[in-house]
């Protein structure tokens, strides 16, 4: 009866109820869509930037990460594989060295960032492959041969098919040096990057580092950004090294971690803003709608109605018009990020440029990740019952005699 | 058999600070099966009267006796329950539920007792045949004439068996023809089913059939 009731009242003033209707719809609408394209666009950039080079997880010895030293490195034995095989969710890995060095050509020399990498490998991994910009890569198993920065090889005044030497101090402190032959270069769009990396096979940097068959990273590649915690402990679980630790993207990047951080404050900061907004429509449409009704209501005591069915009432109202209007708004919020999933925003110019230099895409895609869903639905929901409040305690004190006498 | 008895009633109103004082001493007892008017020149008393009977209002002085028990004592959950046990009340106008159904308005008193469903169907049902409104079951109030709300008002107020019904000038918006069927339906529930009513009127025609007439003047009872 009560919901009947309820119901009934919604239909009798259909304007404004319509009009609360359409608020929360629209307010639902908004948040989903502004946030699905936050969301979506956020992990479109974190995907393409792991992609790259960092990869979604890596396994590193534990205290690498603080103090990047050839003494902290390990051993791919067995136990690793087996683990990194069997979990779900891994789709690659791959195994790299990394070390400080000097390269030198004729007179030139510069210090050099050198990472030893399994072509083969990253390619079930990353992409920083293809940034290949002349020449070519070369092949896991071909020695002596590197991949060079475009801009060391300026730097160097080097030509593809030069050969340079390469000099570091290896795991065991001693120096080593040898000779390669520049097979390529690669453009990232980061100068400062490109004037000091240089990519080696994996046994060549290795065999220049005097390390055997150790590696100080192994990068993992991840069906998709929402399992890592999963995978995480799944993995911690299965490696028995004590000394070694998987650290997910947000520990290797934290900078890409702290600029989205910071972007997604701002856009909470204006969906508080639409729900404040909202909120007060709903007070102020409810207020009046009890308002309206004190005769009515002050009849009702009259008779014996208890207080608190009335504010039941009042809730009951309110609850049916947000959940309505939720219902249509996660509707069609999931319509508008279902076309940004397949149409994202492209664009150019000079915003694509500024894009392309942090190796984001220059694009805004949404998402239909459940959670945006339902915290945009309990937020406004609660913020309804909160708006629900005020009205609802003035018809809990109203006194029969006050209602019959309101005119 | 006593139901009702006020002692010493006292009421006074705070106009913005200025005391009014609408009762003065009230002295009236009602038995079982009354049919009372109270008449009296606007201002009078009546609706002030009504309203502490009916428990919806506290005097300032004095006792109220129903079934013998002192309702000035009781609290408002109390007496909000005494109202819908014990007590029907018929108001001036805006007596039904906008969005409710004559038929729905009767059985609305009904749910607030926890009758079921189909129980509170079939009385409804047999009460609006009894006083010759069935074909209102279901219409909307806006759909009606106001002396056929005011009817349906009368079924919702008796359909629970109060001990008292209370109307607080029910005829008032009608017209004379319209004001003698309505009187007729509560003097029919009255001598047939022995509810005891009183109300309020200055009509004259009402007054006339008064089985006990009271009638106020500036709060209080004159005596004849
Ligand atoms: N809530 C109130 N506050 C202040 N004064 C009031 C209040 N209600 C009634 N009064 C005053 O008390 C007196 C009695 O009023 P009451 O409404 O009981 O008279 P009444 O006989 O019902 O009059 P009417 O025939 O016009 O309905 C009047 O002087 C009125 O102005
Ligand atoms: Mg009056």
């Amino acid at each position: 009866m009560l919901l009947k009731l309820a119901w009934r009242n919604i239909w009798r003033n259909k304007r404004r109820s319509i009009i609360t209707l359409a608020a929360v719809i629209f307010a639902t609408l908004m948040a989903i869509a502004m946030r699905g394209i936050q969301l979506g666009t956020y992990a479109l950039n974190i995907k393409s930037v792991v992609e790259l080079f960092s990869g979604y997880l890596q396994i590193q010895e534990k205290r690498y990460r603080d103090n990047p030293s050839l003494t902290y490195s390990f051993v791919v034995d067995k136990n690793i594989k087996e683990a990194l095989n069997s979990t779900k969710g891994v789709l690659g890995y791959a195994p790299r060295v990394y070390a400080d060095g000097l390269i030198s050509y004729k007179d030139n020399s510069r210090g050099a960032a050198i990472f030893g990498i399994e072509p083969e490998k990253e390619n079930g991994v990353t992409t920083f492959i293809k940034n290949i910009n002349a020449g070519k890569f070369f092949t896991s198993d071909s020695s002596n041969q590197i991949v060079v920065g475009d801009q060391l090889l300026k730097n160097l005044d080097a030509k593809i098919g030069d050969d340079i030497v390469i000099l570091a101090q290896g795991f065991d402190g001693t120096l080593g040096n040898q000779k390669y032959k520049i097979v390529g270069t690669v453009k990232f769009g980061v100068q400062e990057l490109e004037a000091s990396l240089i990519f080696m096979g994996l046994k060549s940097a290795q065999s220049l580092l005097d390390m055997g068959s150790r590696v100080n990273v192994i990068a993992i590649k991840a069906d998709n950004l929402n399992d890592l915690p999963e995978i995480d402990k799944s993995l911690s679980a299965k490696i028995k090294n004590p000394d070694l630790k998987v650290l997910s993207w947000t520990k290797v990047n934290p900078e890409l971690e702290q600029s989205i951080q910071l972007d997604n404050v701002s856009g909470i900061f204006f969906l508080g803003i639409l729900i404040v907004i909202v909120a007060f429509g709903i007070l102020n449409t409810v207020l009046m709608s009890v308002i309206e009704r004190f005769r009515e209501f002050g009849v009702v005591l009259a008779i014996g109605m208890p207080q608190i069915n009335l504010t039941y009432l009042v809730y009951l109202e309110t609850i049916i018009i947000t959940l309505i209007g939720l219902s249509a708004g996660n509707i069609l919020g999931a319509g508008v990020n279902y076309y940004f999933i397949l149409h994202p925003i492209v664009f150019g110019g000079e915003l694509k440029q500024l894009y392309e230099i942090y190796h984001f895409l220059p694009q805004l895609k949404s998402t239909l990740e459940p959670g945006i869903f339902v915290n945009v639905s309990l937020s406004i929901l609660i913020i309804a019952l909160v708006s629900c409040f005020y009205p609802a305690y003035k018809v809990y004190k109203l006194e029969p005699l006050k209602g019959i006498r309101h005119t | 058999m006593e139901i009702l008895k006020a002692e010493n009633l006292v009421k006074v109103y705070q106009d913005n600070g200025v005391p009014v004082n609408a009762l003065r001493g009230i002295n009236l007892s009602v038995s079982k099966g009354e049919y009372i008017v109270i008449a009296g020149p606007s201002g009078s008393g009546k609706t002030t009267l009504l309203n502490l009977l009916g428990a919806l209002d506290k005097p300032t002085e004095g006792k109220i006796y129903f079934e013998g028990e002192d309702i000035t004592l009781k609290e408002k959950k109390e007496l909000s329950k005494m109202r819908l046990h014990k007590l029907g009340f018929i108001f001036q106008a805006y007596n039904l539920i906008p969005v409710l159904t004559a038929i729905e308005n009767i059985e609305f008193s009904m749910m607030l007792l926890g009758i079921p469903d189909n129980v509170r169907k079939e009385k409804a049902l047999a009460l609006m045949d009894e006083l010759g409104i069935k074909e209102l079951a279901d219409k909307r109030p806006n759909e009606m004439s106001g002396g056929q709300q005011q009817r349906v008002a009368v079924a919702r107020a008796i359909v629970n068996n109060p001990t008292l019904v209370l109307a607080d000038e029910p005829t008032a918006n009608l017209d004379s023809v319209t004001a003698g069927h309505l009187l007729d339906l509560m003097e029919q529930m009255n001598t047939e089913k022995n509810i005891t009513f009183i109300f309020s009127s200055h009509d004259k025609n009402v007054i006339d059939r008064a089985k006990r007439l009271i009638i106020l003047k500036d709060g209080t009872i004159e005596k004849k």
